[in-house]
């Protein structure tokens, strides 16, 4: 290796000699203690994207990105489940999608599930709480055909009756056995909990409700819901933008003008409650699930961003205060977190994870203590807000590696209402928060008071010590959610 | 894995597993690399691209739970833990906080024959990453005490319990390896390992396995993304240059397994809804017939004209869901059949219809145009994964450290776009054969809802 060195001195070249010099005496003095300091951040560079109408009346933007020949495209529409379903129909949305998939007037089930294998492509279709979607993503050599295949699924699904059938059994089946898996019945139930059978964020499919479900709602929903006066059209990737949008006005010549955006008029949430453990029996079970949390803000909160810094530093990051503590320091779980729902309504702040059922109380104990301590009971540290800013404001520029996420980015500046400079002004909108943001933001956004704290384990064996923590009373819930009494 | 963001991971498997239509030009697309060995033995691969300002390091090593002992097995898994809890020169935290802290990832996987490490960083901090790879290359053993190796070991039960045996079906897959492999067969033990066996892990065993599998000729770092590549040789040669090479390393045997006749379980479990699962050992990595295999997998189940979909899920509706696979670890693999289902309908039924298609599949082969459906995605896929840079990274460490050659994706491109209908009509015959496990997971009290229940033997669980 020094032989080597050598040999490149007597290069006599300016660099050479530099380069040398660096190389040599880090071999000869290398301090492996000293952090090596990191080169110049690479500038954010956000795609370029153009925004128009098509003649339908929906929304259209286009970004060019040409390094690969990949296309992702898709069509957003604003609203969702929450409070497109009837709560006599929850379950609808999704049975509605799966039956577009069903086969369309020109070509049966079979004959577009062929067509689409062929192209190496599928058409997904979901519907969310807040928004839906139906896209792909292909070859850009594949994206006419695709897209011709898209809009006969959207504009002229067939609704075959005997698919109803099935889908609704095949739904029921993963009903059943979700009551299984205890990750969903708490998720099940802390829904409920929060906001109440009233409120939709509270509701959920059941076996009544999917059995409700006739053909004639499934058509009826999908002719209000995917309407083009309430959708945005994007494609990304290796297109022309002018030619790509005589493409695709082409290709939905066919989809009627008409809907508008939705009023995102929730009910009001129930009064709050007294904080409450809400145990769910699993007799046996090796872990208990905790998701403990509260309703929390819209996104569009003016106190996103110290939200944003708060939660990162309380559970968004590995060595958050939750995990360090709960994972790393105590060993009770394989991974606690916490975050916001941030939608149009008022999605919930939660925190949980997966807890070894003898730890139960022991990890209660140490998130109450986290909660409170992030309001004010331990003192953030200035590396502790510094590295939370650096880790929001430094992902960003990674984020616009992939065709699908270039799309994604600029779909939830649409959906969340967010403007087209959104992304240049991330970095300086989350470097102004303080500590005093972060402090105020906790107090207010979690409610230590009125906490739902849902636990499904083994009843016999935490039932009491989780009592003897003093920290709320049980109220006892079978795997629905509904009062099993005291 | 070390942290439970699985998203990523799921992408790749997906991209890498499909498979390629054979009419169609093959992509002309290239991961544009080069790669060399320093004297130690460290293999380095480095694929420079600007279009994203991150870059990937993955750091290799060719060694996982089949260099395990019985008795002490889901080691090489809590080693990997053990990898994050701080080196010589590296504080516990560093880690996290020169990647996820600015902005990046980390993470670690074990297999059966490989564990894995990565992270991906802000291009201006790859030094970063490399001084904290190197550290615990060079260096985990200053650091290590018991309590660290505790900690890890009461995560790493956490990690068991919420994975396997906190799940519906999550102590399907042990069992089913239990079953196929002899108890000496270094893939008869699952990856995350046994409770009482992760209690017997000693330092002492943490020392050894750290001297021999972690030195710099069982290794292969691979860079993918935005950096200089003659910068980055010199920081390679910096922090990984001094270190020694280790022990010749003995690979244990793992050689191909058939069985001789039908093993027939029955496991009651905390489900509502039973599950028949049928599992065929097949070839690994090293073997060309694990691409007609994979390619007869997309043919069987999937997409609604898949042919046990087909007839189970939509023209019988005797089933709610069908899936197959073909999974290939480096020595062995295994194909497996999965059904859930339709109330009304037994797993015995179910299991008669799949097996009467799969004959008649095995008969008559499939037809070219069900090659080409199979294969059609994978151009797509193939591509969508160059987008990113720990993709990249990834797919080169695995052709370098399984194949020698980073650039083998390539050539197993090339081999699935190759494959006919006589190869899967050749593989189907030759490893679905009578030789197989079958298992039925059924609610608790209800044995008789097994496949063929009187001929199905019950597993009983061994205390973990």
């Amino acid at each position: 290796m020094k032989q080597r060195q050598y040999f490149a001195l007597l290069r006599r070249s300016l660099a050479a000699l530099l380069l040398t010099c660096i190389v040599s005496s880090a071999q000869q003095t290398l301090d492996r203690s000293k952090i090596p300091p990191p080169g110049k951040l690479a500038a954010l560079r956000v795609p370029a994207w153009t925004r128009s109408t098509l003649a339908n009346g929906a929304e259209f933007v286009v970004s060019e990105k040409h390094d690969l020949p990949l296309v992702s495209f898709a069509i957003t529409i604003q609203g969702g489940r929450s409070l497109a379903e009837a709560a006599s129909r929850r379950g609808i949305a999704s049975l509605t999608t799966a039956m577009m998939s069903e086969g369309t007037k020109a070509r049966d089930g079979e004959a577009l599930s062929n067509a689409l294998q062929l192209l190496g492509t599928s058409v997904r279709i979901s519907i969310g709480d807040e928004s839906g979607s139906i896209g792909f993503q292909s070859t850009s050599s594949k994206f006419p055909q695709a897209l011709d295949i898209l809009a006969d699924m959207l504009v002229n699904p067939a609704f075959p009756v005997e698919a109803l059938e099935r889908l609704r059994a095949q739904q029921l089946v993963a009903l059943t056995q979700g009551k299984d898996r205890p990750q969903t019945i708490a998720s099940r139930v802390f829904q409920k909990v929060v906001y109440g059978v009233a409120h939709p964020f509270g509701q959920t499919d059941t076996e009544e409700s999917l059995k409700a479900i006739t053909r004639d709602d499934v058509v009826a929903f999908h002719k209000a819901y995917f309407q083009p006066g309430r959708a945005l059209v994007t494609v990304v990737g290796d297109v022309n933008s002018t030619a790509v949008k005589a493409t695709i006005e082409k290709a939905l010549a066919a989809w009627p003008k008409g809907g508008e955006k939705p009023q995102f008029a929730y009910p009001a949430l129930p009064p709050t409650h007294a904080a409450t453990i809400f145990l769910v029996d699993k007799p046996g079970a090796p872990q208990s699930i905790f998701l403990i949390g509260n309703p929390g803000p819209p996104r569009s909160t003016p106190d996103y961003y110290a939200l944003q810094v708060m939660n990162t530093m309380l559970g968004g990051m590995f060595q958050s205060r939750l995990n360090a503590n709960i994972r790393e320091e105590k060993g009770y779980s394989y991974g606690v977190s916490s975050s916001f729902g941030f939608g149009k309504g008022p999605g919930a702040f939660r925190t949980g994870g997966d807890i070894v059922a003898a730890k139960s109380d022991a990890a209660l104990v140490e998130f109450i203590k986290e909660l409170r301590g992030i309001g004010g009971s331990r003192p953030i540290t200035d590396e502790e807000i510094a590295t939370a800013k650096d880790s929001l404001i430094q992902r960003l520029p990674g984020t616009f590696a992939s065709v699908q996420s270039v799309n994604s980015a600029i779909v939830s500046l649409w959906t969340q209402g967010l403007p087209d400079n959104y992304y240049q002004q991330y970095a300086s909108k989350v470097s102004d928060i303080r500590k005093d943001d972060v402090l105020r933001v906790a107090k207010q956004y979690i409610d230590l008071d009125h906490l739902s704290i849902v636990i499904v384990g083994d009843r016999a064996s935490i039932e009491a010590p989780l009592k003897a923590t003093g920290i709320a009373s049980i109220s006892l819930l079978d795997i629905e959610g509904n009062s099993k009494g005291p | 894995m070390r942290k439970q963001t699985l998203s990523l991971l799921m992408v790749l498997v997906v991209s890498v597993g499909i498979a390629a239509l054979p009419q169609s030009k093959p992509p002309t697309i290239k991961i544009p690399f080069e790669t060399y060995a320093l004297s130690n033995g460290l293999t380095v691969i480095l694929a420079p691209d600007d279009a994203t300002p991150t870059v990937a390091v993955t750091m290799w090593y060719h060694v996982g739970s089949k260099n395990e002992m019985p008795g002490r097995t889901g080691f090489a898994h809590l080693f990997e833990h053990v990898m994050f809890t701080g080196a010589g020169h590296t504080p516990y935290g560093i880690h996290d906080k020169l990647t996820e802290g600015v902005g990046g990832s980390n993470n670690g996987t074990t297999s059966n024959d490989r564990t894995t490490y990565f992270e991906t960083v802000p291009s201006n901090y790859l030094e970063d990453a490399l001084w904290l790879e190197s550290d615990r290359m060079g260096f985990l053993l200053d650091t290590l005490d018991i309590g660290k190796l505790n900690a890890q070991r009461d995560i790493v039960k956490n990690e068991r319990r919420q994975g396997v045996d906190n799940q519906p079906y999550g102590l399907a897959d042990e069992i089913l390896s239990g079953a196929i492999f002899p108890p000496s067969h270094p893939y008869s033990w699952p990856v995350i390992g046994s409770m009482k066996d992760l209690s017997a892990a000693s330092e002492e065993d943490v020392k050894n396995f750290f001297r021999l599998y972690y030195a710099p000729n069982n290794a292969f770092l691979s860079i993918a993304g935005d950096f200089q590549p003659a910068q980055a040789k010199r920081w390679v040669t910096k922090y990984f240059g001094e270190f020694p090479r280790g022990k010749a390393i003995t690979r244990p045997s793992a050689p191909p397994v058939t069985l001789d006749r039908e093993t027939r379980l029955v496991f009651e479990d905390r489900v509502q809804v039973p599950r028949l699962y049928v599992v065929w050992p097949t070839a690994g990595e090293k073997s060309d017939d694990r691409f007609a295999l994979t390619v007869l997998d997309s043919i069987t189940a999937g997409p609604r004209t898949t042919r046990l979909t087909k007839a189970l899920v939509y023209d019988e509706q005797s089933a709610t869901s069908i899936g197959t696979r073909q999974d290939s670890s480096e020595d062995v693999g295994v194909w497996s059949l999965e059904i859930t289902p339709r109330p009304g309908h037994s797993l015995t039924e179910l299991e008669a219809a799949a097996d009467a298609i799969i004959e008649k599949l095995k008969n008559e082969g499939p037809t070219m145009e069900e090659i080409q459906r199979a294969t059609a995605g994978m151009e797509f896929a193939f591509v969508s994964q160059l987008q990113s840079n720990l993709g990249k990274s990834m797919t080169l460490a695995d052709g370098a450290g399984f194949h020698n050659n980073p650039g083998y994706f390539q050539t197993e491109y090339q081999k699935m776009l190759a494959v006919t209908p006589a190869d899967v009509k050749r593989v189907a015959n030759k490893y679905l054969t009578k030789g197989r496990v079958v298992l039925s997971v059924v609610p608790m009290g209800k044995l008789d809802e097994a496949s063929k229940p009187a001929e199905s033997k019950p597993f009983k669980r061994v205390e973990q």
